[in-house]
């Protein structure tokens, strides 16, 4: 690559609005739960009862899904997902700021939400065997299913598993960018109808009204991906630690 | 008095008040889930089933050079895989929402 040793110097854009909306996501939650947490009150303040209550419903989502074990293990890995894809949907929400067209939502690309289900994914495989070696495969082999079936099972378990980082990955992504394109295309018939003029103009309320309608609706989705993305890694992680169903 | 009890039962009087308080109001139950995001979820679980299927009999067809078998038996893997999966996510989604005992059971329901 770099014959030339004055290369090292040159400059090159390093940052493109998906990763600068990523680190903002991320930054946005450190900086968040630092400040909430800062005073530590025995009777919180309400930020702290906001941070407090996120690490609270967290906590109880992976003890319901993955016992103590689980949560003295993943409660961090589970919480900065959550956290994090929370916060990129968030920040997705805001139309442009300090010039900016928009901000970018992380999440709407897939390979994002792939590299987030890819790690959940890899995190099971290498936890499962590091804490149940070879006991692992009983995953794959339901107990009391007869022999002569048993290699179908098995194959179809494989593929089942296997499948789960695709859905896991594309509901987010889905979800985000879907509801994303509606928005986009309901808010684009209000010009267009104002355009139109005359009687058209008037209309022009119906689709502002269903924009509005739909802004509610994106951050309850925002939310609701966020947790269910979350909720899927407590049960899968809980694999990890008790396989054989 | 509340001033002449040993302060254990002061606390446990606040914690059984707080728990009281605590079971009225809203509860940390999970967010109802709408039937559209539920669809989404089993249409998920069975088309990624189906691709993972097919891929891994397209790898096996590559690799051990049977085409197109490995394809056609993988694909129909995928979709057994993939009825499983719908069945688990349906399993769980009923575990969490159980049938109201009171529901009025509908009568051409029975096996006769």
């Amino acid at each position: 690559m770099a014959d030339n040793p004055i290369e090292q110097f040159g400059i090159h854009p390093i940052a493109t609005n998906a990763s600068l909306a990523m680190v903002g996501g991320a930054v946005l939650a450190a900086w968040f739960f630092n400040w909430a947490m800062k005073p530590a009150a025995l009777v919180p303040n309400r930020a702290q009862v906001v941070a407090e209550g996120a690490y609270g419903f967290i906590h109880g989502m992976l003890k319901d899904a993955a016992g103590t074990e689980g949560v003295k293990k993943f409660l961090p890995f589970v919480f900065t997902l959550f956290l994090f894809i929370f916060m990129a949907n968030m920040l997705g929400m805001f139309p442009g700021v300090f010039g900016v067209h928009h901000i970018f939502t992380p999440t709407s690309q897939i390979v994002v939400t792939a590299a987030l289900a890819l790690m959940v994914f890899f995190t099971v495989i290498i936890v499962g065997f590091a804490k149940n070696g070879m006991k692992f495969f009983k995953l794959f082999a339901p107990s009391g299913v007869p022999g002569y079936i048993l290699p179908f099972v098995i194959l179809i378990e494989v593929i089942s598993f296997f499948s789960r980082p695709l859905s896991h990955a594309v509901r987010l992504w889905a979800n985000i960018l879907a509801g994303h394109i509606l928005l986009k295309v309901f808010a684009g018939f209000v010009p267009a109808l104002i355009a139109a003029g005359g009687f058209y103009g008037i209309l022009s309320i119906l689709p502002l009204a269903m924009t509005v309608a739909l802004y509610g609706l994106e951050f309850l989705v925002a939310f609701l991906q966020a947790y269910v993305f979350a909720i899927l890694t407590c049960i899968y992680l809980n694999d990890a630690l008790h396989p054989g169903h | 008095m509340a001033d002449n009890k040993p302060p254990e039962d002061a606390l446990s009087d606040l914690r059984r008040r707080v728990n009281a308080a605590r079971g009225e109001g809203a509860s940390d139950a999970p967010p109802p889930q709408s039937p559209a995001s539920l669809a989404m979820r089993y249409g998920g679980e069975f088309g990624a089933a189906v691709i993972v299927g097919a891929l891994l009999g397209y790898g096996v067809d590559h690799f051990v050079h049977t085409t197109p078998w490995g394809l056609i038996v993988g694909m129909g893997l995928g979709f057994a895989a993939g009825v499983v999966n719908v069945v688990r996510v349906a399993q769980s989604y009923s575990r969490a929402n159980p049938i109201d005992p009171n529901a009025p059971s509908v009568p051409d329901d029975e096996e006769d």
